[in-house]
């Protein structure tokens, strides 16, 4: 046994010099445990050192840009800042803006490079850099980020996200801001409206989307059905999809998500509300809310699968649209670019019930109210939201529309195919139904959605389905 | 079961393999046969979701996720490519650097600390060992998802947002890896300490000589998990981490599902790339489970 | 021994402990205990991240204690536990010992049963619910083989936490493979067959030698995955998201959506330290009760 440890093992020839070290320094424990200590943390309090240098000096270099630039600080409240750093100050010294994004990836990161290779061009001195992360994580690290008080200089929200982040007054106020810096003309009325809050402009619209019917002709052919038009109801669709209905192959006439992102419009479509005209309690257990459950979940294992043989599978309806399975699909125009290739297929704007009413989602671009470069921040959210360049290599990419007022500027978009009837995306916008909007914005959804789905499995009747989701949404509105 | 019914490898001299285990072997063969099948096909159970991703993987653009078929149709390389092609703007290779450089690192310092922490576990006398012991525990007990927010914060206030450092922190250490390692070195009977203390050993050579060797299948099991565990870790680094150039393998491909729809074959062939290297250190690490207990059985 | 040389062996000693401690406690306390402490002080205040931190005082603990849900998704997470432990500690041992044997193939099999550990649980939920699904499901169909009616697993309310069980423990069986495999080769061959010679029988074996010498990683395995198991949350957010009708809903996944959906980071921060204090007693009393059955050499 004594052979082995006399046996030196290189391996731990560093372990050797801290073996005396431990032996030896019985006299002065207190200095041996310090010391391992430090070694332990070496790695973490070194990088932190060398780290806190690097960011001392960038903050100080930042710094000074700003007091060249104007009075513009951090701290400053956003409107006020806004309104008094001018452009050519901005111009004068050079700055790094951060932009964090979902919309981007993974698919149009090389069309935003494009914007951005035009914004800089016009703005040498100011750099952007993207951050991106999936819309499944975005707000998670958005979120975390402004908790941590490192939020980026400007980023995306969509619509429902909005109002959460307006009234927690983590947004630069546009409402002070001239004419410069961003024309509210350049953009459609109800986007602006959609971005506002208590009357003031907290971000710039820079995309939409909607929802319209998608159809399969050869599919309407074979059963000799009549094309959808616009002025069709639900109860024109339901016949259809019933005639379009083949179990024996497998296809199916209609589908529509059981989620609540349709029964709001549905309940639209059926002339409901979902919450009372001041926004203090919840009313979709009205006639027209059963009205719009039942329409939801009627079309389960009847005109469209069950939600069982749907389970969680990933783009379940794509897929039986794309195999020539699904007649009529309810979908968004983001399904446009990935249905290129597919032949024969068209859309229409959705059939309402009592009245007409399509689903419209928007993104906007809003600045931090914590940048230190006020005025390049919404110089770059209004080059991304209403810039020519911007415009068209949205329209040129098929990625989402902006919501620009001028019509020519979107051309190439209704004019490319297919579908052939891309004006219906327009169209739809002629009686919107936007997502209603609380403090409590996904625990109304859950609460929706899992209504939605017990009515489904009938775990108990529509009306006490949705009255008891009522009283919850109504306690959250408290 | 008192310990003196335990009988332990080092007491034993090592004598030629007993006659009665050769006719065992034959005598069972039958039985070893039907185990043999019912190993086999609980294999292939396991095996189904990664032949799964993997034909998926080498699906081509725009074929749907669709429930698998025994022989693949249409083979193409097109998921790979879109992976690595510009298109996406992910530094592929340079995200995969990053991640095997962060698992290796962290791996490395989870070992080396986790080992040190389970000897003082064991083998020191120490007052208030076991609460000590208690409180390395119940840094497991919290769930991570509220640790993430005042991490981040206090990473702030050290300057650590968006570097590898802040990434490797929460790894440098890990209980789970002290308790492990502490079990394993319960079971090297003492005798071999006091034998090494009596020839005038101090605590590391016999932590560095005696004891690791000894416990190698537990320091390859946790390498094993130590790296998966920074290998697979997504919530973190997608807080901390910023920038595209320090993008870690997870990131990229939770940033491959796009708001309405995802191409699977793109994300499969991402997810191929992610697991192969776990499966190759797991064979590799296994080897030295295996040997072992070949070196520990001669010394 | 005078007192003066006493005093000094424990410095000593103590210098050791700490030489030994330092490189897993101080990253410990730094980046797991402070973080924690934070959470304990969050917890105490109502927080959304975007507004500055308000204070709410034991409100959080208060308004948790007293709903009903918290108490189902204890409940939910403990059915979870029970139905869990038990098959993949069995499954793991049975596999562990199946593959610690001289055997065709060996380490083949040892990587294919391991393969599910490393394989994406969102690849592996979609596989479960293809395999369960009620409508069309393998499982159903084999199940209808034998004339039984398959239940309706992840749909149904009654079945979602069996179905989440079920693959959790056949992604789990390979983890607790290895521990145990890593346990079982300490074991020395050679005691299983003087054992043998003496003419004990496999199961006589087993319990008198095998068992017991394996009994610390047993309790390794259990300790973890009752602390893992309290944790549930990646198999349910993908496979049944805490449904239907939050069936399926457990302790973390109410943390999950708290923090990070629901912007209720207070509240989240307050179920967890509930949990904590659950675990923590739970942890305890194995502790004490390792004493009895778990044997070191």
């Amino acid at each position: 046994m004594n052979t082995r440890f006399g046996v030196p093992v290189i391996s731990l020839a560093v372990a050797a010099s801290l073996l005396t070290a431990a032996c030896g320094s019985s006299s002065n424990s207190t200095s041996a445990s310090s010391s391992a200590a430090g070694s332990g943390a070496t790695s973490a309090a070194g990088a932190a050192a060398t780290s806190a240098a690097t960011i001392a000096a960038t903050s100080a270099a930042a710094a000074s840009s700003v007091a060249a630039g104007a009075s513009a600080s951090g701290s400053a409240p956003g409107s006020a800042a806004a309104s008094t750093v001018t452009d050519s100050a901005a111009n004068d010294t050079k700055a790094t803006i951060n932009y964090f994004t979902f919309s981007a990836a993974p698919d149009h990161l090389k069309d935003l490079n494009t914007i951005i290779a035009a914004f800089e061009k016009a703005h040498p001195k100011i750099t952007v850099k993207v951050q991106t992360a999936a819309y499944a994580d975005y707000f998670t690290k958005l979120s975390t980020e402004l908790a941590g008080g490192t939020a980026p200089d400007t980023f995306e929200l969509d619509y429902q996200d909005f109002v959460d982040y307006a009234s927690s007054g983590t947004l630069l106020s546009l409402a002070g801001a001239n004419a410069s810096t961003y024309s509210p003309a350049a953009y459609t009325a109800s986007s602006l409206k959609a971005f506002s809050y208590n009357g003031e402009q907290m971000a710039l619209p820079e995309s939409f989307s909607d929802v319209v019917l998608f159809y399969n002709k050869a599919l309407f052919d074979k059963a000799g059905v009549a094309y959808p038009t616009s002025s069709w109801t639900w109860t024109d669709e339901m016949a259809a999809a019933k005639k379009l209905t083949d179990k024996s192959s497998g296809t199916f006439g209609l589908f529509q998500p059981v989620t609540y992102n349709e029964f709001y419009k549905a309940l639209n479509q059926a002339g409901g509300q979902f919450l009372s005209a001041d926004k203090k309690t919840a009313t979709f257990n009205s006639p027209a809310g059963v009205a719009a459950a039942n329409w939801l979940i009627g079309k389960l294992g009847t005109v469209m699968p069950t939600l069982t043989q749907i389970g969680n599978t990933p783009n379940f309806d794509t897929n039986l649209f794309m195999t020539n399975k699904l007649a009529m699909w309810i979908n968004g125009n983001w399904q446009f670019a990935g249905l290129a290739k597919q032949a024969n297929w068209d859309v229409v704007v959705e059939p309402g019930d009592t009245q007409k009413a399509s689903a419209v989602f928007f993104n906007g671009v809003a600045a931090s109210k914590t940048t230190k470069h006020a005025a390049d921040a919404l110089a770059w959210i209004n080059f991304l939201s209403s810039s020519k360049s911007s415009v068209t290599t949205r329209v040129s990419s098929n990625w989402e529309l902006p919501p620009v007022a001028d019509n020519a500027l979107i051309a190439g978009y209704l004019t490319a195919t297919p579908p052939t009837n891309r004006k219906a995306v327009i169209d739809s916008l002629d009686a919107p139904s936007l997502a209603p909007v609380i403090a409590k914005q996904t625990q109304m959804q859950d609460l929706v959605n899992t209504a939605l789905q017990n009515a489904a499995a009938g775990r108990g009747s529509v009306q006490s389905d949705l009255d008891k989701a009522v009283s919850q949404v109504n306690a959250l509105l408290k | 079961m008192p310990d003196t019914q335990v009988i332990h490898p080092l007491s034993i001299t090592s004598a030629p393999r007993p006659e009665s285990a050769r006719r065992r072997r034959s005598r069972m063969s039958a039985r070893s046969l039907l185990l043999m099948t019912a190993l086999v096909l609980g294999g292939l159970v396991m095996l189904f979701p990664f032949y799964w991703t993997v034909q998926t993987a080498f699906s081509p653009n725009g074929s749907v996720l669709t429930t698998p078929s025994i022989v693949p149709r249409h083979l193409s390389l097109d998921g790979f490519r879109q992976l690595f092609s510009t298109s996406y703007d992910i530094p592929f290779l340079r995200v995969i650097m990053n991640s095997v450089v962060l698992a290796v690192v962290s791996t490395v310092l989870a070992v080396t600390t986790s080992a040190m922490a389970a000897y003082a576990f064991a083998r020191l006398d120490f007052l208030g060992k076991g609460a000590v012991f208690a409180i390395y525990l119940a840094t497991l007990m919290i769930p991570l998802q509220v640790l993430v927010v005042p991490l981040f914060i206090e990473m702030r206030t050290f300057h650590l947002v968006n570097t590898y450092e802040a990434v490797l922190a929460p790894n440098i250490a890990s209980a789970f890896g002290v308790f492990l390692i502490r079990q394993a070195i319960a079971a090297v009977p003492k005798e071999l300490d006091e034998a090494a203390t009596i020839d005038g050993c101090g605590h590391l050579r016999i932590f560095t000589a005696i004891i690791l060797p000894n416990i190698r299948p537990a320091l390859a099991t946790f390498a094993i998990f130590a790296f998966m565990a920074s290998w697979n870790n997504l919530l973190w680094p997608l807080v901390i981490l910023s920038s595209a150039d320090h993008m870690t393998l997870p990131l990229a491909l939770s940033s491959l599902h796009g708001q309405f729809s995802t191409q699977w074959n793109v994300v499969m062939a991402g997810s191929v790339l992610s697991i192969v290297p776990i499966l190759a250190i797991y064979v590799f690490a296994q080897k030295y489970v295996v040997q072992s207990m070949a070196t520990s059985g001669l010394k | 021994m005078t007192a003066r040389s006493v005093r000094s062996r424990r410095v000593r000693q103590g210098g050791t402990v700490a030489l030994f401690l330092a490189p897993s406690a101080v990253p410990l306390v730094l980046f797991t205990l402070v973080p924690m402490v934070t959470s304990l002080w969050v917890s105490l205040h109502t927080w959304n991240l975007l507004t500055p931190m308000q204070w709410a005082g034991l409100s959080n603990y208060a308004s948790l204690l007293s709903d009903r849900a918290t108490l189902s998704a204890l409940l939910h997470t403990l059915y979870y536990i029970v139905g869990y432990l038990p098959i993949v500690y069995a499954g793991g041992l049975g596999l562990a010992m199946l593959l610690n044997r001289r055997l065709l193939g060996r380490s083949l099999f040892r990587s294919i049963y391991f393969v599910p550990v490393v394989t994406s649980w969102v690849v592996v939920a979609l596989t479960w619910q293809w395999l369960l699904n009620p409508a069309n499901g393998l499982v159903n169909h084999l199940l209808g083989l034998i004339g039984i009616h398959g239940p309706g697993w992840w749909a149904s309310t009654t079945w979602s936490i069996p179905s989440v069980i079920l693959a959790s423990t056949w992604k789990d069986l390979g983890f607790v493979m290895v521990i145990l495999l890593a346990g079982l080769q300490s074991i020395p061959q050679e005691l299983l067959e003087a054992a043998e010679v003496d003419g004990a029988t496999g199961w006589k074996r087993f319990w008198r030698i095998t068992f017991p010498l394996l009994s610390p990683a047993t309790y390794f395995v259990v300790v973890i995955s009752l602390i893992n198991g309290f944790q549930v949350f990646d198999q349910v957010y993908v496979m049944t998201g805490g449904g239907p009708d939050n069936s399926s809903q457990t302790l973390v996944l109410d943390i999950y959506n708290m923090t990070f959906r629901y912007q209720e980071v207070g509240l989240a921060s307050a179920l967890s330290w509930l949990l904590f204090a659950l675990v923590l007693v739970v942890t305890l009393i194995q502790t004490r009760v390792q004493r009895r059955w778990v044997h070191y050499a």
